[in-house]
């Protein structure tokens, strides 16, 4: 067995970065080949940046940079030099309560083993940002970019739309609607 | 897609209220899982890493077949950052080759002298993290000498290539199985109708990668492992044997969030040994993430590839004498673990129908491909799909209505619980029920919908075929443990043991009440997005008089965990409602005991309800009538640990253990599975003559599994499958060329279904309780990808039968749709 304990000097070029992660303003060395998703999750400690395939493909690593949903395997870290970024971590409010999308995905069953969701969430959020009442060929091609394993999609058609309805009604109200008035009743 | 329309009674999910005396089982609670998953806390275990783990990168053959001449491994251990690398030559002198699925295979967890498969991996480079690892695997210098690739599974029979010299042949294993008569059977039934029929390779392609964090801790000569390995406690043994360790001295840890897996990551066993090992030499925490294309191509997470050769006996009236089926099933390189999938699907040999003289054989071959896992089905949905094909074909022969040869042969309520030819039971159900209810919804759509006749005739005038064709199926539920020992044993052991001798697996559950007046659960099993922690709560909160919110569910390692059987084969809904009614029972009577020990009574002047124990002796005076949770949990605090009567454990044994209608399968070895959940299936397709393309307009689903404990899990399930089901049938394959390089290696040639090939699902449910378990539940673990390819393949079909042309390759791709088509020259 050979092993080498002189563990030499690298030599990775890096570049400094600055950029706004969930409201929060970061500068960070890193190297151009560097991956947003990795970067997100291994510098920032964003777990709920997920990655799926690194390539493309599955959207679990989805986060909306600048207001727009990219995939952050297929983006380099320097390439969000200067941009803002959100991620699941930045949804909830202070006080803990879940944003409409996340209680809307949670009451409706749309994640089962829950490793595409925060990308889900994050395209319906820039979906729902664009089109406050999608209907369902909008929701298929707004979600089209993500790859469920597990719930078959059907629920996340219904997530969707209580989202909808319940960002909807919180811009009408200027409040939170109560969990249990809307729960089951909107089907 | 079309617009979706609402179906009645379709669950939602519930949050936690609750009036008087309801019951939280048999509602759609929330999950008590989602919370932590959807802000991002869930930590799954490629979030595990510590920040001093050193990282795992895999030199993997890009040869299918070659002798490995050397291995250069200077340049990349003089590579910064990078700590070992390790080849076979270095694991042989300290470990033990990985446990196969058949006697006389010896497999390294590095490739030893040979690769056998694009992908195998050949030597595992560590270093300071993913990236230098990468670097430094492109500087390991491998010589291969390469030979001729076997990739065919028929030709591999014939022996010309050998991918094992020394085992002499490419037949791993072959049997022979007779039920009944079926040679007389053949011999006077009216006429044999033959059929071919293959099934790519599969496979459940989770959305989360094998992922492990090895760490051995020198004091005490022992490794903690977290990995999202599935059946942690039953198949831990592929781990600390090729380790080399006591099962006690290898933890195996899953961590409650896995990113799904529907039987693959079963065999990721390699992983968690080659992280193992470098974090012994390095004395550091060692971290593998496999990624995608690692995954694709060589993560031994392929499943079934069978050709199918089958036939059926029947008279003229359209009676279904005898059935005949051998297939050849393409296992890839070794034969893994789970190999019994060649065999389980004798728990449903006959489907729905009711034939009592059958013929099963197969050969079991390995060829230079990737190895195979389980995968959700466990091998039944082929053997489905062979089936329904063939009985298709007879109709077709007969000249009779497929619907009328299904229905004249469907086993019928009355028969209930039904033996089948190959000893296995279904325990109740009403199939031609079902089979009319599916029948029912289409009949609707015939009346102005989606198969109105002037529709159909006008889109047949553009080319689109539409077609629909119901069918019936069995998804077995809850599986027995002896019969998997099958290929492992030698075959004429097996004859020895006695009925007695068989252990079926129970599933294990354990409580304790805290003092705050919680009580907390430990799952023995692992879970990887089907919501056990919820079922375990809301049972438990039933149970106890609890609300779920007062229930905390959380996982035994595999130390902890007795060996246990864990998530499998449409198991945990039957396994642990039993166990969690047992556990119930257990834990009130522990805490009656306590109470009465305190107040010094007769233990049936204590009785528990609603979270406290009352005392009905009247003795206790003012204020001494009754003791809460967190009071007990107080009282008991001194007692020794395994004398705390506010624990209880509780093993909830196989339904068929103590069931004498089972004997004769179990005394057999054959496979046991005590619950038959079933669904009738009408999806409506169209095909597109010109291009080949299958569009599924509508699902129509009836599910039965027994008792439904949680109908929004159940429908998930279902949903979840189903669309698993689609991808099968019409899109996902493992294809190779002639030299044995794979095809799909990337999501995008390995096509998983997404929200624009799913259509709108119509599922309806009923309950039929099983008699044989505690709850009445059957499994649905599997159902969807059990059924969903059959029903679909009978369909398209039914769309092309004006075309004269029948599809017989699973996936149904475009291609392979049209080459069917121009065979029959009937293209415009
Ligand atoms: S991980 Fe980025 S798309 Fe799959
Ligand atoms: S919930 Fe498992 S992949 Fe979507």
């Amino acid at each position: 067995m050979s092993t080498d304990d002189t563990s030499g000097s690298l030599d990775r070029p890096t570049e400094e970065i600055t950029l706004t992660v969930n409201g929060e303003s970061v500068a960070a060395e890193v190297e151009p080949r560097h991956k947003l998703s990795d970067f997100l999750r291994d510098a920032r400690g964003l777990r709920g940046v997920r990655v799926g395939c690194e390539h493309g493909v599955c959207g679990a690593c989805t986060v909306l940079l600048d207001g727009r949903s990219v995939k952050s395997c297929l983006t380099y870290a320097v390439q969000a030099d200067g941009a803002e970024i959100e991620t699941v971590e930045g949804l909830a409010d202070d006080d803990g309560s879940l944003h409409p999308i996340q209680e809307s995905f949670h009451e409706e069953h749309a994640l089962q083993c829950g490793f595409c969701t925060s990308g889900f969430v994050m395209a319906t959020k820039e979906l729902l940002g664009e089109n406050s009442d999608p209907d369902d060929d909008e929701i298929e091609a707004g979600l089209a970019d993500n790859v469920c394993r597990c719930t078959g999609y059907q629920n996340i058609y219904d997530a969707v739309n209580r989202a909808a309805e319940k960002m909807d009604g919180r811009e009408r109200d200027g409040e939170q609607l109560d969990e249990t008035e809307t729960d089951g009743e909107d089907r | 897609m079309s617009s979706r329309s609402e179906t009645d009674g379709e669950p939602t999910a519930e949050s936690e209220t609750k009036t008087a005396s309801e019951a939280f089982t048999g509602r759609g609670l929330n999950r008590v899982e989602d919370r932590r998953i959807l802000t991002g806390e869930a930590e799954y275990v490629h979030d595990k890493a510590p920040d001093d783990a050193l990282h795992v990168a895999l030199v993997r053959s890009m040869h299918a077949h070659a002798v490995i001449e050397s291995i250069d491994t200077d340049e990349a251990e003089a590579h910064p950052g990078c700590h070992l690398v390790l080849t076979a030559a270095d694991l042989k002198d300290d470990y033990n080759p990985m446990p196969a699925g058949l006697l006389g295979f010896e497999e390294w967890s590095l490739a030893d002298g040979k690769a056998r498969y694009v992908g195998e991996p050949v030597a595992a480079v560590v270093a300071d993290d993913r990236y230098v690892a990468e670097d430094a695997v492109d500087l390991v210098t491998v010589k291969y000498d390469t030979e001729e690739a076997v990739v065919d599974p028929r030709e591999a029979r014939e022996d010309e290539v050998l991918v094992h010299e020394d085992h002499g042949t490419n037949v791993g294993d072959h049997e022979e199985l007779t039920f009944g008569d079926p040679d007389a059977a053949f011999e006077n039934a009216d006429r044999v109708v033959e059929g071919s029929y293959s099934w790519g390779r599969i496979s459940g392609v989770p959305l989360e990668t094998a992922g492990v964090v090895a760490e051995y801790d020198r004091d005490t000569d022992s490794f903690d492992i977290d990995c999202n390995i599935q059946l942690h406690t039953l198949v831990d043994d592929t781990v600390y044997e090729t380790l080399g360790y006591d099962p006690d001295d290898v933890n195996l840890e899953v961590p409650p969030d896995v990113g799904g897996s529907f039987g693959t990551k079963i065999a990721i066993h390699r992983y968690c040994c080659l992280a193992a090992m470098a974090s012994k030499e390095l004395d550091r925490p060692v971290a593998f993430v496999e990624d995608r294309i690692e995954n694709l191509q060589g993560g031994d997470m392929h499943s079934t590839e069978r050709e199918y050769d089958v036939k059926l006996a029947l008279d003229d009236d359209g009676t279904i004498r005898a059935l005949d089926v051998w297939f050849v099933d393409d296992f890839g390189a070794w034969p893994r673990y789970p190999i019994n999938q060649v065999l389980k699907p004798l728990s449903v040999l006959t489907n729905a129908y009711d034939v009592q003289d059958a013929r099963y054989e197969y050969d079991l071959v390995l060829t230079n491909k990737t190895c195979q896992t389980a995968y959700r089905g466990f091998g039944v949905p082929a053997h489905l799909y062979a089936l329904e094909m063939i009985v298709d074909e007879a109709a077709s022969e007969l000249g009779m209505d497929p619907d009328e040869l299904r229905r004249r042969n469907l086993v019928s309520p009355d028969q209930m619980p039904y033996e089948l030819a190959s000893k296995n039971l279904y325990d109740s159900g009403d199939f031609p029920a079902a089979l009319a209810h599916v029948r029912g919804k289409i009949e609707e759509e015939r009346d102005g919908g989606l198969l109105d006749p002037d529709l159909v005739e006008s889109k047949r005038e553009e080319g689109k075929y539409r077609g629909v064709r119901p069918t019936v199926h069995i998804e077995p539920g809850v599986s027995g443990s002896d019969w998997t020992n099958r290929q492992r044993s030698e075959r004429d052991e097996l004859d020895d043991r006695d009925r007695d001798d068989v252990a079926e697996l129970p599933e294990h559950l354990r409580a304790e009440v805290r003092e705050d007046g919680t009580v907390r659960a430990f799952l023995a099993t692992d879970s990887s997005g089907q919501g056990h922690q919820t079922l375990v709560t809301q049972l438990l909160a039933d149970e106890l008089d609890l609300l779920p919110s007062d229930i905390e569910v959380v996982y035994l390692d595999s130390v902890d965990a007795p060996t246990e059987y864990g998530t499998a084969a449409s198991r945990m809904a039957v396994m642990l409602s039993g166990a969690a009614q047992g556990l119930g029972d257990e834990l009130v009577g522990n805490l009656e005991l306590l109470a009465a020990e305190i107040w010094d009574c007769e233990s049936a002047d204590a009785t528990y309800r609603d979270g406290a124990v009352y005392r009905l002796d009247g003795g206790g005076g003012d204020g001494d009538d009754s003791l809460s949770l967190s009071e007990l949990a107080g009282e008991d605090r001194d007692r020794d640990a395994d004398e705390r009567l506010t624990r209880a454990s509780y093993d909830y044994e196989h339904p068929a253990t103590r069931l004498d209608e089972f004997d004769e399968a179990l005394a057999r070895k054959f496979p046991v599975y005590p619950t038959a959940a079933f669904a009738a299936n009408a999806p409506i397709v169209e095909v597109d003559a010109k291009t080949g393309e299958v569009e599924i307009l509508k699902f129509y689903s009836l599910r039965d599994c027994g008792t439904q404990l949680n109908p929004t899990i159940v429908e998930g399930q279902a949903h979840g499958g189903l669309a698993q089901g689609i991808g099968a049938a019409l899109q996902e394959e493992f294809a190779y060329d002639a030299t044995g390089q794979p095809q799909a290696i990337t999501l995008f040639d390995y096509r998983l279904p997404s929200i624009e090939n799913v259509p709108e699902m119509e599922l309806d449910h009923t309950e039929t309780p099983s008699p044989f378990t505690a709850t009445g539940a059957k499994g649905t673990g599997e159902g969807g990808m059990i059924d969903g390819p059959a029903a679909i393949a009978c369909s398209v079909n039914a769309a092309l039968e004006p075309l004269g042309v029948t599809a017989d390759r699973i996936p149904f791709t475009p291609n392979r749709v049209r080459e069917r088509i121009r065979e029959r020259g009937t293209e415009d």
